[in-house]
């Protein structure tokens, strides 16, 4: 268990910093994109790995990437979408839709089908958790704020 | 009515709005970053009803001049990239004009340098920031040393070729295309020479790089915020990378199956 947890940590944390190197993202922005994308994934394994659902797995993570994402944003004063899509990618379904792939081209379109429709749920809570993230995100700072919802949550 | 010649102050801050939503929309930004960032500059700059529209392709700006008369202008814009240091250098501008702690002038100055900086890394540092990327993320789906330096290298090449298209001008669908083709193709190739490893783990490495990660999150962002133009646009090309992406791995998947029936009948 100890060995799996940590291959996710550290997995997640250097793809996530390569991934937002890829993008040209902020030189100071790369730690902490790191460090989210570490820990919404940990907390995406733990969930699977006490038997949650891993459709609500991902969207606990998605959830958590969201809302430290912003968090991490305006504390640093930088655009948020630097480290939201860090958060997400260790849990964008690269494996499934390689599978999926792999299925289709020898035929097994059953097989190849089922497993599109796994990755698709996934993408689906995926975008579900940034949603509803950005949304408390936006309801905590109209509390916050006065004026309502002309504010730029993400800096 | 004669049209009138819009002063040099008029010009300024149009040049200023268009260039800091043309720098958000061409490197990556979401299309509602791009009109609350004109809106708060124009009213840092003291304009009034300034309003602003945008789709992934061009801008739209409009704002009461001191005469009352209404200014508006209408901007193409091509996609060029991805830069997300370039939209948060605009940001940076955008907050200290809108909390008038910047004239025009500095921010039109400012942004005209935004424009061209390569960012921290020049773009040949994608390479090793690919490499990495994959070895990562082959380590996360469960892959030992052989499949992570698998993988790392594979992204590496595919990076590599990525770039000497966008050298020859070629659009990013053949980056798309050839990144799929090469990730599946390469692994295979590889196992008829290496010891045993788990290809699936290698190819799903190497393929996270060429994941649409931002186009994802800008298409949930926009839609999430009612923009349903920008949000559609920006899912469909998340869906068509991917698309393309899985379309070259099985053109690869075809070849090797071609080449096993000659090679091994």
């Amino acid at each position: 268990m100890i060995t799996g947890m940590l291959q996710a940590l550290f997995g997640a944390f250097f793809g996530s910093i390569g991934f937002a190197m890829l993008v040209h993202a902020p030189l100071r922005s790369l730690f902490p994109c790191g460090v989210i994308a570490a820990l919404s994934y940990l907390l995406y394994w733990v969930l699977a790995f006490l038997g949650i659902s891993d459709a609500l797995a991902v969207f606990a993570g998605a959830l958590f990437g969201s809302l430290s994402g912003q968090w991490f944003a305006r504390r640093m004063k930088m655009i948020g979408t630097v480290f939201l899509m860090s958060s997400i990618v260790p849990v964008v379904p690269g494996l499934g839709l390689y599978r999926t792939m792999a299925l289709l081209g020898q035929g097994a379109t059953a097989a190849g089908a089922g497993q599109g429709i796994d990755a698709m749920i996934t993408i689906a809570m995926i975008s579900l958790g940034l949603g509803v993230g950005s949304y408390l995100n936006r309801l905590f700072h109209a509390k916050k704020n006065p004026s309502g919802f002309d504010f730029h949550p993400e800096g | 009515m004669p049209e009138e010649a819009l002063s040099v102050a008029d010009q300024r801050c149009m040049e200023a709005l268009q260039l800091a939503g043309r720098i958000i929309i061409e490197n990556g930004g979401e299309t509602y970053r791009a009109e609350e960032t004109i809106c708060r500059m124009g009213r840092g700059m003291g304009l009034t009803q300034v309003e602003s529209f945008a789709v992934p392709s061009g801008l739209f700006i409009s704002y009461r001049r001191a005469d009352g008369a209404l200014e508006t202008s209408v901007k193409r814009v091509h996609r060029q990239g991805t830069n997300l240091t370039r939209i948060d250098e605009v940001n940076r501008v955008s907050r200290s004009v809108s909390a008038g702690k910047m004239s025009t002038e500095d921010a039109l100055s400012q942004l005209r340098k935004i424009e061209s900086i390569p960012g921290p890394f020049s773009p040949g540092w994608t390479v090793p920031a690919a490499l990495l990327c994959a070895a990562g993320f082959s380590l996360l789906f469960g892959g030992g040393w052989l499949e992570i330096a698998l993988a790392g290298g594979i992204a590496a090449v595919v990076q590599l070729v990525s770039l000497l298209l966008q050298r020859i001008h070629m659009h990013w669908q053949a980056s798309s295309i050839a990144g799929g083709f090469l990730t599946a193709l390469l692994p295979h190739l590889l196992a008829w020479i290496l010891p045993a490893f788990s290809l699936e783990t290698v190819i799903a490495g190497a393929v996270m790089p060429l994941v649409p990660g931002l186009a994802m999150t800008n298409a949930v962002q926009d839609t999430m915020r009612g923009d349903m133009v920008s949000g559609i646009s920006h899912g469909t090309q998340a869906a068509l990378t991917a698309c393309l992406i899985a379309g070259g791995a099985l053109l690869s998947g075809a070849l090797l199956r071609l080449l096993e029936g000659r090679l091994i009948p």
